[in-house]
C-alpha cells in the first residue's frame, strides 16, 4: 500500500524524493537497522528515474564521474545480488559515431579525456564500427568504442526497489508532498508531509529531490541554483533486430538502443518546455523531428518502424554541472543527493556511497561537497521561502 | 502566434459537422479535421459501394448522406484522411496525413471525436473470431461484410440488437446475443424510451424479428471463454447471476463489447479537467452544456463529454457552434440564449434516455468475474492479470504505476483496449474507488506515427543539432 506508517511517525532518517539516489540511500540505512522512511509527493520511481532513458553509457556522462559511473553500472547488472530481483540490465558495447570531420575530432577528444578517467575507450575506423554495429549508417568515419556499455528497461526498476524496500523495513510514505522542513531544538528535523503521513520526525533527514532540490534546500534557508533539463524520450513499437549496441553520436545528443522486446528507445537530451512549478511538460515537435532525424540518420532502418510514444524526463543539474552529495554545512544530520549528470547509471552507487557516510563510514565525497554552492551565497529570506 | 482560421474542428462526425456548419453561419472561419477519408463519423459513416447495393437504406444512411451534402454545399474545408498525432496549447494541431506532416494553429479548438469501444478480456478474446461489437457494426453497415456466418453477438448496450440486426438483414447467422444487462433494466429503458419515439419504434422492430427467429437472447450473461476448434470457436457463455450453468455453443464468430466510452484524446493531452462518471463507469472531459471545458477556447463536443449518442451530438454539436460564437464576440448573449433555448429543451428531453442507455452498457466489475489469472489483460503487450496484481501486491496503487511496472498500455493500441479492465482491476485490489486510481497518461503521438513521417527527406546538414553536451 502506498502508505506505510508506524503509531510515532519518528524516524532515524527521513529521506525526501524516491528516486534512484534516494530510494537507494533508504535501502541501505534500512539494512543497517536505521528506521527509516522515504517520503514522496507520488509514488516511487515516476520521475526521473522511472522514465530516462535508461543508457548505461560511459560515453555521454561527465568525464569526472566515470569512476562512478562504473560501479554503478556493476551494480546494475548484479542487482539480483543487492537489489533482490534482475532488472533486466544487459550489457553491450557502445559505439559513439562520427560522421564528419568535426565530429572525428570530437571523438577524439572526448575518448581522450574519459580514457584519463579510467574509461576502456578507443577510436575505431568507420569500417570497424560497421563490423561492430552491421545497422549503423555506412557514412559513418569513426567511432569511439567502449566495451562496458549497456542499457535497463529503467520502467520496471521501481517495481524491485517497492520490494526491497518493504523487506528492508523502510516506511515507504507515497502521495505525501512535504510542503516544509525545520530542524528541532533538541534536534531532529520535523517535516511537515500534505498526505495521510502528516507531520514525521527525523534524526537526520536526507533531501534527495531531483529537479525539486532548489526548492528543498530553501526549507534550511539554502539558496543553491538548479537548472532543469527537460529531456526528450522518444520509443517505436516492436520491430526486428536492427542494432546490438547501445549507439551515440560524437557531440552526445543522441542515444539509441534496442530493447529485447524489440522496441527502440530514442534519447540524447533533446528538450522540451515545461515548468515544475505549474507542472505538465509540453513535447516541440521540432525538437521531435531533429532527435528522430538523428536516430534515423544513424540506424537507417528505422525507417520502418513507427513511434509510439514521446514522454519528457527532468533532469536536475547545478552550475558547474557536477553533483552535490554529502552533509549540508551548518546544520547537523541533514543530508542532500542530486544533480549527477546520467544519474541513473552511478545512482546506485552513489545512493549506497551517501549511506555509508551517514553511517559514520569515512568516504571520498570532497567532488561533490555543496559548500561550493552554499559558502558564497546569502541565506534566502523569509519571504523567498 | 500566426492562425490559420478562427477555429479547428477535429472530427467530422455529427457533432463536429453540426459545430462547423453552424460557427460558419455566424461568419467565423473553421477547418474540419478527420481521419476517415469522408466526413460522417461512425454513425453516419459513408458506406461503400458495395454496401449502398446490398445494404437496404435506413434513416442513418439517409441523415448521413444528407449531412454530407450540406458539409459539401457549405464551402467549409474539410481536411479528410488527415490523423492529428498531436495538439499543444494555443491552439496548434499537428496532422500526418499520407505520411507526410501539417500543423494548423487557430484560437480556439473543439474536439469532436466522438466514442471508443469499451473492451473486457476474456480467456481467448484474442483469437481472430472475436470482433469488437462496434467494429462490427461498422464492418456490416459500411462495408455489408458479415462478420462470421454464424456469429455471437456478446457485450452490453443497445449496439447488441443494433448488430443482431443487421447480420439478419445481411443474410448472417446469429447463433445467440448475450447481454451482461438484465430483463428489468432493459424494461426500464423501454419505459423512458417513450421520450424518444424514434428510437423506441426502431428498437421494438429489431426485437419484434429476432423473436420471430427464435434467437436465444441470454440476459444477464457474458462470455467466458471463447476455444478454437479448427475453423469454429467453441464459446461459453456464463450467467452473471450466479445461478445458471455455462453454455456451449458454436459459431465462427464472436462480436464482443461492452457498450462505448468518450474518446478523451485531446482532451487529456491538453490536460483539461476530466471527471470520472461512476454510473457509466469511464472517465469523461469536464464541460458545459455548451461544451466549454476547463482550458479557454478548448471545447468538447458529441460524445466526448460523455455517451449520449447520435441524436444529442447533433444538438451538442449546434450549441458548441453558437458558444464558440458568442465567445469570440459575433453574436450577443441575448441572441446566443435565444437561438440555444430550443435546443437545450429538446436536448434535456433526450438527455434522460441517453443516460438510461449510458447505464445499461456499463457491464460493471465484469472482468474480475471473467478472467484467469494467465488471461492477457493488455493484449498488445501480453500482459496476464497476475502480472498486473502482482505489481499491485508490491505496491502500485495507480495506474500509471502499473503501466511502469507491467508494460501493460504501453503498445500500439497505447493503452485504449485495457485502461477499463486495469483500472477495475485495481481498484477492487487496493479498495479505492476507480476515480482515485485515475487514468493513464494521454502522450503524444495520439496514434503510432511512421518514423518516415515525423523526419521527411533531409539530410545531415538539415538536422539542426543542438551544441555538444559539456566533457
Amino acid at each position: 500500500m502506498s502508505v506505510r506508517t508506524s503509531s510515532t511517525h519518528r524516524y532515524d532518517a527521513v529521506i525526501i524524493g524516491s528516486g534512484v539516489m534516494g530510494a537507494t540511500t533508504a535501502l541501505m540505512l534500512g539494512r543497517a537497522g536505521l528506521k527509516t522512511a522515504l517520503v514522496d509527493r507520488r509514488s516511487i520511481f515516476r520521475e526521473a528515474s522511472g522514465v530516462n532513458a535508461g543508457t548505461l553509457t560511459l560515453h555521454m556522462i561527465r568525464a569526472g564521474l566515470i569512476p562512478h559511473a562504473m560501479r554503478g553500472r556493476e551494480m546494475w547488472l548484479n542487482a539480483r545480488e543487492w537489489l533482490g530481483r534482475d532488472v533486466g540490465a544487459t550489457a553491450t558495447p557502445g559505439l559513439s559515431l562520427a560522421f564528419t570531420p568535426a565530429e572525428c575530432e570530437l571523438v577524439e577528444q572526448r575518448a581522450t579525456v574519459r580514457r584519463e578517467m579510467g574509461a576502456p575507450i578507443e577510436v575505431i575506423s568507420g569500417a570497424r564500427a560497421r563490423e561492430i554495429e552491421p545497422g549503423a549508417n555506412p557514412d559513418v568515419l569513426a567511432a569511439a568504442y567502449c566495451p562496458l556499455d549497456g542499457f535497463i528497461p529503467t520502467y520496471v526498476v521501481g517495481q524491485a526497489y517497492a520490494r526491497a524496500l518493504a523487506q528492508a523495513g523502510v516506511d515507504v510514505l507515497e502521495d505525501c508532498p512535504v510542503s516544509d522542513v525545520t530542524p528541532c531544538d533538541g534536534g531532529g528535523y520535523d517535516i511537515v508531509t500534505g498526505g495521510r503521513a502528516g507531520m514525521v520526525h527525523g534524526t537526520r533527514v536526507v533531501f534527495a529531490g531531483g529537479v525539486w532540490l532548489q526548492r528543498m534546500l530553501a526549507w534550511l534557508g539554502l539558496n543553491v541554483r538548479i537548472r532543469c533539463l527537460i529531456n526528450q524520450l522518444v520509443v517505436t513499437e516492436r520491430m526486428p533486430p536492427v542494432m546490438n549496441n547501445v549507439i551515440s553520436i560524437a557531440n552526445g545528443l543522441l542515444s539509441l538502443k534496442q530493447f529485447q522486446n524489440g522496441t527502440v528507445l530514442i534519447g540524447g537530451g533533446w528538450q522540451g518546455e515545461g515548468n515544475i512549478d505549474e507542472g505538465g511538460t509540453r513535447v516541440i515537435p521540432e525538437n521531435l523531428q531533429g532527435n528522430v532525424r538523428l536516430a534515423r540518420h544513424t540506424i537507417p532502418r528505422l525507417d520502418q518502424s513507427r513511434i509510439v510514444r514521446v514522454w519528457l524526463g527532468l533532469e536536475s543539474e547545478t552550475d558547474d554541472a557536477m553533483p552535490i552529495i554529502g552533509s549540508i554545512p551548518t546544520y547537523d544530520n541533514a543530508f542532500v543527493i542530486g544533480c549527477v549528470h546520467s544519474g541513473f547509471t552511478s545512482g546506485p552507487y552513489m545512493g549506497a556511497l551517501l549511506a555509508r557516510h551517514i553511517l559514520g563510514e569515512d568516504v571520498d565525497l570532497a567532488a561533490f561537497d555543496i559548500g561550493r554552492f552554499t559558502a558564497m551565497a546569502s541565506p534566502v529570506s523569509q519571504e523567498e521561502k | 502566434m500566426k492562425h490559420d482560421c478562427d477555429c479547428i474542428i477535429v472530427g467530422a462526425g455529427v457533432a463536429g459537422a453540426m459545430t462547423a456548419l453552424v460557427a460558419q453561419r455566424h461568419g467565423l472561419h473553421v477547418i474540419v479535421v478527420d481521419d476517415n477519408a469522408t466526413p460522417g463519423g461512425q454513425v453516419y459513416r459513408q458506406p461503400s459501394p458495395y454496401a449502398r447495393a446490398h445494404v437496404p437504406a435506413d434513416a442513418e444512411r439517409r441523415e448521413g448522406d444528407h449531412l454530407r451534402d450540406k458539409l459539401r454545399t457549405s464551402g467549409i474545408e474539410i481536411r479528410s484522411g488527415h490523423s492529428v498525432w498531436s495538439v499543444t496549447a494555443g491552439f496548434r494541431v499537428e496532422l500526418c496525413h499520407d505520411e507526410a506532416m501539417a500543423s494548423l494553429s487557430a484560437p480556439v479548438l473543439v474536439g469532436a471525436t466522438g466514442a471508443t469501444e469499451r473492451f473486457h478480456p476474456f480467456e481467448g478474446w484474442t483469437d481472430p473470431a472475436v470482433t469488437g461489437l462496434a467494429a462490427a457494426s461498422i464492418l456490416l453497415r459500411a462495408g455489408g461484410i458479415l462478420p462470421g456466418q454464424r456469429t455471437v453477438v456478446a457485450g452490453s448496450g443497445p449496439l447488441l440488437f443494433s448488430v443482431a440486426h443487421q447480420i439478419m438483414e445481411l443474410g448472417g447467422e446469429v447463433a445467440a446475443i448475450v447481454d451482461t444487462a438484465s430483463t428489468a433494466q432493459w424494461a426500464r429503458m423501454g419505459a423512458t424510451l417513450v421520450l424518444d419515439a424514434a428510437r423506441m419504434g426502431q428498437g421494438l422492430a429489431w426485437m419484434r424479428e429476432i423473436r420471430r427467429r427464435k434467437i436465444p437472447i441470454h440476459h444477464r450473461a457474458c462470455v467466458r471463454s471463447v476455444t478454437r476448434r479448427g475453423s469454429v470457436v467453441d464459446v461459453t457463455i456464463r450467467s452473471l447471476a450466479g445461478n445458471g450453468r455455462d453454455v456451449t455453443i458454436a459459431a465462427d464468430a464472436v462480436a464482443c463489447g461492452y457498450g462505448l466510452r468518450p474518446s478523451t484524446d485531446l482532451s487529456r493531452l491538453l490536460h483539461a479537467r476530466h471527471d470520472y462518471d461512476g454510473a457509466a463507469g469511464y472517465w469523461q472531459c469536464a464541460a458545459d452544456p455548451y461544451g466549454r471545458s476547463s482550458i479557454d477556447g478548448f471545447y468538447v463536443s458529441g460524445d466526448g463529454a460523455g455517451i449520449r449518442g447520435a441524436s444529442v451530438a447533433r444538438l451538442r454539436g449546434i450549441l458548441s457552434g453558437h458558444a464558440i460564437a458568442h465567445d469570440m464576440g459575433r453574436i450577443d448573449s441575448t441572441t446566443f440564449a435565444d437561438l440555444c433555448r430550443p435546443v437545450l429543451s429538446r436536448l434535456r428531453r433526450l438527455d434522460v434516455v441517453s443516460r438510461q442507455m449510458v447505464r445499461l452498457m456499463n457491464p460493471g466489475g465484469i472482468v474480475l468475474a471473467n478472467t484467469e489469472a494467465d488471461t492477457p489483460v493488455c493484449r498488445c503487450e501480453r500482459v496476464s492479470r497476475a502480472t498486473i496484481e502482482q505489481a499491485i501486491d508490491d505496491g502500485a496503487h495507480e495506474i500509471n504505476q502499473v503501466k511502469s511496472w507491467t508494460r501493460c498500455g504501453m503498445g500500439p493500441c497505447q493503452g485504449r483496449m485495457c485502461e477499463d479492465s486495469v483500472r477495475q482491476l485495481l481498484a477492487h485490489r487496493t479498495h479505492q474507488g476507480p476515480d482515485v486510481v485515475g487514468h493513464y497518461t494521454t502522450r503524444m503521438p495520439l496514434r503510432p506515427l511512421p518514423v518516415q513521417a515525423v523526419t521527411g527527406t533531409y539530410t545531415y546538414a538539415d538536422i539542426p543539432l543542438p551544441k555538444a553536451a559539456p566533457l
